[in-house]
Formats: C-alpha cells, structure tokens, sequence
C-alpha cells in the first residue's frame, strides 16, 4: 500500500482522541517518506499542542509506517 | 541519596492522603492502626506508588511526629557509601574524610528513620544492618565506640523480598527483623478509580503554584488518563499533571494539553500487544502475492528443468496442460526458453525460489 494511505490509517485511529476536543488532524502529503499534516480546530493555534502532536503523532505513525523519515507539522 | 523535598508545600496528611479506592482506605485505616506503634514496617509497592509518603504518615501519626523524620535511598551502588551514609565516619576513616560526618541513624535519633529500596542493599551490609537493629547502636566508620541509638526504622522495598530470600540475594533473618507488619501498596492501575481525584489534587496544587485556578479536563482525555496504565504510578500521574499545568494555555486541558504518551497509548498498545491476534497491517492483495508466488515457482521450475515444460509440471506436481495455461495467464512465456526465469527469481541457499516478503 502507498504510503499516503498508511499515514492516513494511522491518523484515522488517533483523530476519534482530537475530535472528541474539538480539534483535528489533516494529512496534506506524503513525499519520499516525508509526510506533512496540519492541526485544525481547537489546537491549532496552541504552541503545547504542536509540541505535543507532534511527538505523538510521529511516534504513532513509525509504528507502522518504520520507513517514515519526517513528520511535518504545517502551521496553518 | 536522599530524596528532594517540595518545600513549597508544608506536609499534611490532606496533602497526601488521597484515595477513595477500598484498597487505599484499607491501607490508611490500616496505617492509623500501626503508626503509633514501635515496631518495623516494611512497605512494598512499585516504584511511584508512594512508599514514602506512608512512611511519612507512618511518621506523623506516631508519638515520634515532633522528631527527625529522615528518609534515605539504598539504591546506591558503593557499599562504602551507603555505610558512611547510615552509620557515619569519623575524621580519616577513608580518603575523602576531612571531617566527622554523623550518619542516618544518628540524624534521626529519637524518630523515624526510612530505608527505601531496602532490596537494593548488597548482602555484606545486610550482616551490618541486623546486627545495628538488633543492639540498636551504631559504628561510624573508623570509629571504636557504639553510640546508642533510639530510632523507629521503616523500609520500602519496590520488589517481593521473600522472592529475594529464595534466590538467596536477600537474608531471611534481616527479612523478619524488617518485616513485623508488611504495609502492600497496589499500582495505580488496580485502583482506576482514584486517578480522578489524584487529577483534581495534583492540578490544584500545580496551577496554584503557577498563579492559576485549575482548569477541567476533557470527557475525552480523562478517558485517557484512566486508560493508560501508568507504569510508573502516582509520580508518573503527578509529573503529567505538573507538565499539563506549565504548559496548557486553554480553557480546558484537552488532547493538545495531554503528554503524547498517554494520550495515544490506546494506539501503540494496539498496534504492540495485540499484534499476535489482530496484527495492524495496511493489508495486502491476495491476488497480487499469489501472483507474485506462482511466477516464482514456475520460473523456478522451468529453470530447474531447463525450460522444458513437462519436466517443470512434474517438479510442480501438476499437469502439465495446466502449466501451460498458468504461463499463459502469468505471461510467462519467454520463460519456457533455455534461460529464461534465472534472472526473474531470487534463489535461496536450498535452490528454491525466494519468495519476496
């Protein structure tokens, strides 16, 4: 499977957590093992929160996507 | 050696009592009980369950409460170390002695002395410890006179020292010397139910001491919080409760808030644990590798029998009109020539065809 699809699989198990609080996590791409997501909602504009989700999110998605060289948080 | 203070928060028994749980009451009831006798405690729990604080307790219930209260780790490696650390030294007893340094025991004459991570403590100072609690006097080191000592002593153990004894790393009569009345503390995830109201004690504490009132926490990420199983009990929930109040900035703690650790552990303990039944994978086409595995083979068997096609319905154990047709369907036909297939499949050490993953 391609790897937009795996991030995304990933993402779609964390996502039910962010909105549940009224945020969410959008996957804009994925390049050479290099995917790129934005924060929307409730902590997008949190500085805790990019911190925060980022670690998270990027420890998630190795799991099962090992080959994934860097997650990239866009700001909005 | 000895564990750090809060000094900005005075010791009450409001401030750490804290637990509704059965289990919990069971103990404090039980705590209220002993505190006020002399005899020793062994306190066993795992690491963050809050040995000491029920040692302090054990304290402050206790007709020595107005004494020192003096509490010290074992888990040092030099032995030399945890001696002088205990009993003392007197000037030059070893190299770096300049001065005469009075050791635990001393320190807490006439109240309470903790001996945390007592299963730590290597076996030739267990000989050194039985002996002080059973004259109640202590050697400094390098020095010729005992010196009287009047001291309670509680010890903590984060691991079973019967267990110990049975391995023989732990000496069964220093265990019955310590262990009069054994105090259990359960991990915080076999008592769920008080992790609410540790949230609301440790978040009053640590938004106050930021100057804020303390903010509610999502439906959501108190789900988390009771789901994560906390291996390192109530210092790991108190550390997650103390970084959320330095660093949240909404109106509410919510997933943004939470230490990513907790809040997708439900995700990584699916994808960890319950791999071997319900593995997490992106899925595969059954189509596309049992493809993949028929080229294999039958590249593989035209080889073996150099591109002759009954030779290969034999090694594959079919007939050969139906390799015919595979051939056909796999478009495999160049492959019935002399040296088709070698380049095609990867071989394995044993010659058959290796099968990609």
């Amino acid at each position: 499977m391609e790897g937009y699809a795996r991030v995304q699989a990933v993402l779609d198990r964390v996502r039910p957590l962010l909105q549940a609080d009224g945020g969410d996590i959008v996957l804009i791409e994925v390049l050479n093992n290099r995917a790129t997501v934005r924060l929307t909602g409730k902590c997008a504009g949190c500085p805790s929160a990019h911190v925060t989700l980022h670690v998270g999110v990027e420890m998630a998605i190795r799991a099962e996507f090992p080959e994934l060289e860097e997650l990239i948080v866009a700001q909005a | 050696m000895t564990r750090p203070r809060d000094t900005h928060e005075p010791f009450t028994v409001d401030s750490v009592v804290v637990g509704r749980s059965a289990r919990m009451r069971g103990v404090f009831d039980f705590v209220r009980v002993i505190a006020d006798s002399e005899t020793s405690v062994l306190i066993t729990g795992e690491s963050g369950t809050g040995k000491e604080m029920v040692a302090r307790l054990l304290h402050h219930w206790s007709s020595r409460r107005s004494k020192p209260f003096v509490p010290v780790s074992c888990a040092i490696l030099s032995e030399t170390l945890i001696e002088s650390e205990l009993f003392g030294h007197e000037r030059g007893a070893f190299t770096n002695a300049i001065k005469e340094r009075p050791g635990r025991f001393e320190l807490a004459d006439g109240g309470t002395l903790f001996l945390d991570d007592i299963d730590d403590v290597p076996l030739s100072m267990q000989v050194k410890l039985l002996r002080v609690l059973q004259t109640r006097t202590v050697e400094r080191l390098g020095a010729v006179r005992s010196i009287p000592v009047d001291v309670r002593v509680l010890t903590g153990s984060k691991r079973d020292l019967r267990q110990l004894v049975a391995e023989g790393t732990f000496r069964e009569d220093l265990l019955y010397r310590l262990n009069v009345i054994p105090v259990q503390l359960p991990p915080l995830r076999e008592r769920t139910e008080d992790i609410p109201l540790l949230i609301d004690h440790f978040f009053g504490r640590y938004f106050r001491a930021r100057g804020k009132e303390a903010k509610p926490m999502s439906p959501a990420m108190l789900e988390a919080f009771m789901r994560y199983p906390w291996p390192g009990n109530v210092r790991e929930l108190e550390n997650a409760c103390e970084r959320i109040a330095q660093t949240c900035i909404c109106d509410s703690v919510v997933a943004g808030c939470v230490p990513a650790s907790i809040l997708f552990h439900r995700a990584a303990g699916a994808a960890a644990p319950a791999s071997a039944a319900t593995p997490v994978h992106p899925g595969v086409s059954l189509d596309d590798r049992i493809r993949e595995v028929e080229t294999s083979l039958i590249g593989w068997a035209l080889k073996a029998s150099d591109g002759n096609k009954s030779k290969a319905a034999v090694l594959l154990k079919v007939k050969r009109s139906t390799l015919g047709d595979r051939i056909k369907k796999l478009g495999l036909g160049h492959l019935e020539s002399r040296d088709g297939g070698a380049a095609l499949v990867p071989q394995r050490a044993d010659g058959l065809p290796g099968i990609r993953q």
